[in-house]
């Protein structure tokens, strides 16, 4: 029970804070800072089961005979990320507060935030691979949603787009991943994958899941070659890279890269192609970071190799090196967050985030100053803080896992030159944020920011230093806890200290840090801090990226005007000859034959009914081409007789509906038909040319033998007696399972209900998109010409009024009166109609 | 007497679809889009009158709820129509 | 078509209503065929709109009431309707028929 409402308070909460209004800032916060901390708590009171070793679950039947449940799972690395997620989000939550200026629109963005919050602990909290990975497209979803906050921005608008498609495509693979891993266990639920790990391994099957899986895990957590879409999403409102984009959905990856560990590791695969993808974003983004020039810019390729140091770790094969993956993962959340939000102060407060304009802060910020230094220094791997252990951890595994594969001397080697970026960019961006002479010609004037802002960060460093200077007693049992429920009892002897002694990856460590203040000091000395990335800055993914849309998209284009044709004339030839062929298929076999029920003697009132329709209906074709006002009244007159038609024959509902489609009808082709300019009939040359006239001739031919081949059928049909099977299948049944008297209204909402469904998305969607077009998407009106029946009030708005004028000016009271009097009658009249559906 | 009132019942009918014949050739032939329009309104509320001569002929009552809607809706389309007659467009900004 | 039993007391206003109204609503659409011009066609359906539709509801009340054996009225609701919204449509009409004549006539 609790672990379901764990989930669902976010999404709760995420919808409230959409229907509150546009600038209470305040009101806001308070609601997601509420349901965050109450996430948090409901976490915090789940640990002593967790601890014990206990799994937590709790499983919702949904459709029990087909398998589908909503199953919720928490052992102790759930536990540990929902933690984090839910600590991260309340601390998101204060930062935001302060940093969202008071013209953002600010239900949006928590609304949005609090439904990412709630798809992340969807994805820790799944029970079900196919459950997850709903979830997982979720928080692609609302990525999109936050990183687009600022729709004005084109910028914004192609982060947004690029992280959407490089996740969503990741997620489709992982989904598909997911099926054939389900297909090999025989359920999905995470229980018996997780036990079934050596029979995935020895599968033949396994090569591709692991890729599918990889790939899916792989682009959300911005590994090479998928890293492109992270520097541009930092286009997002600081709070959410620091929650997303470095805290959070980014961790998805690696976080399902460790669960499915016990499965999926262990192979010479798996130890290829995760260490070569982790080693290579490693260095990659370490190397980048170091040249950005934007401090978000370096916080984002930070990110992008500190990933890769998770991944690679967790491609080591060894559960030690699991063991540092997982905690790297919380140490790097923890000064990664707190580093961003420092660059969001550092950005409030001034104006600007370029390094090259900023300079000496730590006069104005002293505060701030601190913060990012010690944070930084986290990144870097200082030692007393938590980043320093991790690192550490890191350099161990990366030695024995070498000395096992042949690596020997690379795996250390790639280690410790990342490190030296490492430190390089770090100090980087300490020295010149904050040291040197104060800033001249700043945006704004620099000062303290408002302590709301600044005690997130403060105490995410709190907890970097407190970590890093007593870890076993404060994350070691969270740590232990973890480990112990995906390793169980393979868990080896670990020791979280300080203090190792003088040991080879203490050495690494010391070059490590001496190395990057040597580099960047080089750097400095040759006035090399500043300039685009060497050899890397020519390769712009973002272009790459758009030429590949690019193509695709003309591409389909070819591919669909070779195939088709845009014209809808084309198009409705080719669909009713088809129908034609199709219909006459049976008959080049039979042969037509009347049935031999008795014809009802004719009315003569039903017959000149259907004149008037006859007329109508082949007036409006007549007309279509040219008076297309005067075939749209046609029509209406046609649909009247065959509402009357309807009546005629007892069957009411049919006729209701028939009229109340015949004249939406009619108002949606006007809304079209003021767009469309007018159709001039000309009796010129180029109607009367053969060519027209054979055309004209065809076309007449296809519909009128299409028309009579119809009524042929209809005919045929009628009069042969009803074949009444399904008709006492769907009455006997319809009382008794269904609970409905009405049959035909049953057959529609329960034996056919998928059909329906289908309809009413469709119609959704088609009246979503007429309020769109009448309302927010009309085109500007300088584009196009007030309607000519509109001009003259333009003409003569500007005459002062006569009094021998045949009108008055101005909008007609009567009918105003008389219709204000009337509409509520009609409206309560079309409800009482509404009610009774299958009843 | 209620053959009469039977026979009243079928003329009455034959007039309704008399006068939907006789708007129908103004629909046809009408020189301006007002005055399809116009012939079009005649053509609805003599529909609803032929079905409530059906409803009188049935007696059943689910045919007043259908007059009842072509009534309201007619009245729909021909407003939505002469709108877009007087100003060119239905729905303005 | 089925064949009414009736009281005599509500079969002879409703034979003679319906045969009114009917009348009047083919005279009615016969003036909206045959008059020249579109202001004075305006005219004749609002016959059968309002009195011949009242005619015919009116006969159809009676009808009901006899074979119900109890006042039967909600067919008022539609000549209420009716009655309201013909002048909101006549008017609408008319506007833009003095719009377009007069854009007619600029041209």
């Amino acid at each position: 029970m609790l672990l379901t409402l764990i989930v669902l308070l976010p999404f709760l909460g995420s919808v409230c804070a959409a229907l509150l209004p546009a600038n209470a800032r305040n009101a806001e916060s308070w609601l997601s800072g509420v349901v965050t901390v109450a996430c948090m708590a409901l976490v915090a009171s789940l640990y002593p089961q967790v601890a014990d070793g206990e799994v937590v679950r709790a499983i919702i039947p949904w459709l029990p005979q087909y398998g589908l449940t909503f199953y919720l799972r928490m052992d102790g690395y759930a536990w540990l990320f929902a933690m984090l997620v839910s600590l991260m989000g309340a601390l998101v939550v204060l930062y935001a507060r302060y940093y969202m200026s008071p013209e953002d629109p600010v239900p949006r963005f928590f609304s949005f935030l609090l439904a990412f919050m709630g798809a992340m602990l969807g994805i820790v909290l799944s029970g079900n691979l196919i459950q997850l990975v709903v979830f997982w497209e979720l928080t692609s979803l609302t990525s999109f949603m936050l990183i687009a906050y600022w729709y004005h921005r084109p910028d914004a608008r192609r982060g947004a787009r690029m992280a959407m498609t490089v996740t969503v495509a990741g997620g489709l693979c992982l989904l598909l991943g997911a099926l054939m891993l389900g297909e090999i266990v025989g359920s999905y639920d995470l229980d018996e994958v997780l036990a079934a790990g050596n029979g995935i391994r020895e599968h033949p099957w396994y090569t591709p899941v692991l890729v599918l899986v990889l790939l899916g895990a792989l682009t959300k957590s911005a590994q090479f070659p998928f890293h492109f879409w992270l520097p541009h999403a930092m286009a997002a409102p600081t709070p959410v890279s620091a929650y997303l984009h470095s805290a959070a959905m980014v961790k998805a990856g690696v976080f399902l890269l460790a669960r499915l560990w016990p499965v999926l590791a262990g192979t010479d695969e798996w130890f290829w192609i995760v260490c070569s993808a982790g080693a290579s974003t490693l260095l990659l983004g370490a190397f980048c970071a170091t040249f950005q020039r934007d401090m978000k810019g370096v916080l984002a390729y930070s990110t992008i190799s500190h990933l890769g140091l998770i991944t690679l770790l967790l491609g080591m094969n060894t559960p030690l090196a699991l063991v540092a993956a997982v905690f790297h993962m919380m140490n790097h959340a923890t000064f990664k967050a707190s580093l961003f939000m420092a660059t969001g102060i550092v950005d409030h407060e001034t104006g600007t985030r370029d390094l090259k304009k900023l300079c000496g802060l730590r006069y104005r910020m002293p505060v701030t100053a601190t913060v990012a230094i010690v944070a930084a220094s986290a990144m870097a791997g200082v030692p007393l803080l938590n980043g320093f252990l991790s690192k550490e951890m890191f350099f161990e595994e990366s030695i024995i896992a070498g000395s096992e594969s042949g690596l020997r001397f690379t795996l250390p080697a790639v280690a410790t030159l990342a490190g030296v970026f490492s430190v390089a960019y770090s100090v980087r961006f300490i020295h010149q944020v904050f040291f040197g002479p104060p800033a001249e010609d700043l945006p704004r004037r620099p000062q303290e920011p408002t302590r709301g802002m600044i005690v997130p960060s403060a105490l995410l460093v709190a907890a970097c230093l407190l970590v890093g200077i007593l870890p076993s007693r404060t994350v070691g049992p969270l740590l232990e806890t973890s480990m112990r429920s995906i390793l169980g009892p393979d868990l080896p002897a670990y020791r979280l200290a300080v203090w190792h002694g003088f040991t080879v990856p203490f050495y690494m460590s010391l070059v490590a840090l001496t190395g990057g203040v040597a580099l960047y000091v080089l750097l400095c000395f040759r006035k090399k801090t500043m300039v685009p990335t060497p050899l890397l800055s020519r390769l712009d993914a973002k272009r790459a990226f758009d030429v590949i849309n690019v193509a695709i998209v003309r591409g389909a284009g070819r591919l669909a005007r070779f195939l088709f044709s845009r014209r809808l004339q084309t198009q409705l030839l080719l669909i009713v000859l088809l129908a034609l062929g199709v219909a006459v298929l049976p008959f080049l076999v039979t042969e037509w034959t009347r049935g031999d029920m008795p014809l009802t003697p004719p009315d003569p009132l039903f017959a000149l009914l259907w004149i008037v329709g006859a007329a109508c209906a082949i007036g409006a074709a007549l007309q279509a081409k040219f008076h297309r006002l005067a075939a749209l009244i046609m029509l209406g007159g046609a649909g009247l007789v065959t509402c009357l038609t309807f009546a005629w024959f007892s069957a009411p509902d049919l006729a209701l509906t028939q009229i109340a489609v015949e004249v939406v009808t009619i108002v949606l082709f006007l809304l079209g038909l003021r767009w469309l300019p007018r159709r001039l009939a000309f009796d010129t040359v180029d109607r009367q040319t053969l060519r027209a006239r054979a055309r004209r001739t065809r076309d007449a031919i296809i519909a009128v033998t299409s028309g009579i081949g119809i009524a042929a059928l209809s005919f045929a049909a009628l009069t042969r007696p009803r074949q009444s099977r399904l008709a006492a299948f769907f009455f006997d049944r319809s009382v008794e399972e269904a609970g409905g008297r009405n049959v035909v209204n049953v057959i529609l909402v329960d034996f056919r209900g998928f059909d329906t469904l289908g309809e009413i998305t469709v119609v959704g969607i088609v009246a979503l998109i007429v309020y769109a077009l009448l309302r927010r998407f009309r085109p500007a009106p300088e584009s196009i010409g007030v309607p000519r029946a509109q001009r003259d009030d333009v003409l003569q708005g500007a005459l002062p009024e006569r009094l021998d004028d045949p009108l008055p000016r101005g909008y007609m009271k009567i009918p105003a009166v008389l219709l204000a009097l009337a509409l509520p009658l009609v409206r309560v009249c079309l409800f009482c109609l509404l009610l009774p559906g299958p009843r | 007497m209620n053959t009469v009132f039977n026979y009243a019942v079928t003329f009455a009918s034959l007039c309704f679809v008399l006068a939907m014949i006789f708007a129908l050739i103004r629909l046809f032939r009408g020189p301006a889009a007002q005055d399809r329009v116009l012939a079009l309104d005649t053509l609805y509320i003599n529909g609803m009158l032929t079905l409530l001569m059906l409803g009188i002929r049935s007696t059943s009552t689910v045919f007043f709820d259908m007059a009842l809607l072509i009534a309201l809706f007619g009245f729909a389309s021909s407003i939505a129509l002469a709108k877009f007659l007087l100003r060119g467009e239905v729905i303005e900004p | 078509m089925t064949e009414i039993e009736l009281p005599l007391w509500a079969s002879v206003p409703a034979t003679l209503l319906l045969i009114f109204g009917g009348l009047l609503t083919v005279i009615g659409s016969l003036g909206l065929l045959r008059l020249p011009d579109f202001y004075s066609r305006m005219h004749p359906p609002t016959m059968g709109t309002t009195l011949g539709a009242g005619c015919v509801l009116i006969a159809s009340m009676i009808v009901s009431s006899a074979l119900m054996h109890r006042p039967v009225v909600h067919e008022l609701l539609i000549t209420l309707f009716v009655v309201m919204t013909a002048p909101v449509t006549a008017m609408l009409l008319i506007r833009a028929a003095i719009h377009r004549g007069r854009l007619r006539n600029r041209k």
